[in-house]
């Protein structure tokens, strides 16, 4: 939709490319400020890209 | 400053710090390696923050952060434990035995003093022979220190283990984070 590649994301929120697979593969949960970059990024809200939930 | 350059400092300074000790160990001389290892961290510490291209993250920041608290708190139970026995050690044991220098008779010695031989004149009655060298004298070996003194430098042994044990254990717990926050995950965008 983007075309987009992790590595320019990445470079853009300033982060590695690993902290945005990380975040994609539900390996890492962002921080408060990462996760409202990457919402801002995209132009939507918070929660229509993460969604709470509890980890087991 | 290249991040590989600093690798490639920290290689060098790893070096000097392995020849520092050799040194400190062959002269006995035990502020030489604790001089310059906090010299070389200072210089790498400086070095690190002059990284251009460094690349730490928050994900990393939390690997490292994790990491070395779980370091801590295994490592500090056994640095502790391991103090305490060494307390109970130094609490029990008698006092530090001294070793008195012979009073002996002989050549290079007069009133139970031993005079300098240096490069003086030789007396009719001195000769340049050392004490304990002519008949009669003690031998070297009265002069090793005994078992208790022997034991006692064994404790840095004891305290290179838990060096090397503090090493592993973060280096262990490093792996185990990295791993469990995706630092080696591909996916089709990998290269």
């Amino acid at each position: 939709m983007h075309d987009l590649t992790q590595e320019a994301l990445a470079n853009e929120l300033g982060v590695t490319r690993q902290t945005i697979l990380a975040i994609e593969k539900g390996k890492y949960d962002p921080s408060l400020e990462l996760a409202f970059k990457i919402a801002r990024y995209f132009g939507v809200s918070i929660n229509e890209v993460f969604i709470y939930g509890e980890t087991p | 400053m290249k991040q590989n350059t600093f690798y490639i400092l920290a290689g060098i300074v790893g070096l000097i710090e392995v020849g520092a000790f050799w040194l400190s160990v062959q002269y006995l001389t035990p502020l030489l390696i604790s001089v310059v290892f906090i010299a070389g961290i200072v210089l790498l510490y400086g070095a690190w923050r002059m990284i251009t291209d460094r690349q730490v993250d928050e994900r990393a920041s939390l690997i490292n952060q994790k990491a070395g608290m779980a370091t801590f708190m295994v490592f500090w139970v056994i640095f502790f434990a391991t103090s305490l026995g060494s307390a109970v050690i130094g609490l029990g044991a008698p006092p530090l035995p001294h070793f008195p220098r012979p009073r002996v008779q002989g050549p290079g010695v007069t009133n139970n003093t031993i005079r300098p031989l240096g490069n003086g004149p030789v007396l009719p009655n001195e000769s340049r022979a050392l004490p304990g060298d002519g008949p009669g004298m003690p031998d070297a070996a009265f002069l090793v220190p005994d078992d208790g003194l022997v034991r006692l430098g064994h404790f840095g042994y004891l305290q290179l283990a838990l060096l090397f044990l503090m090493f592993f254990l973060y280096v262990g717990f490093r792996l185990y984070y990295a791993r469990k926050y995706g630092e080696w995950e591909t996916d089709e965008e990998q290269n």
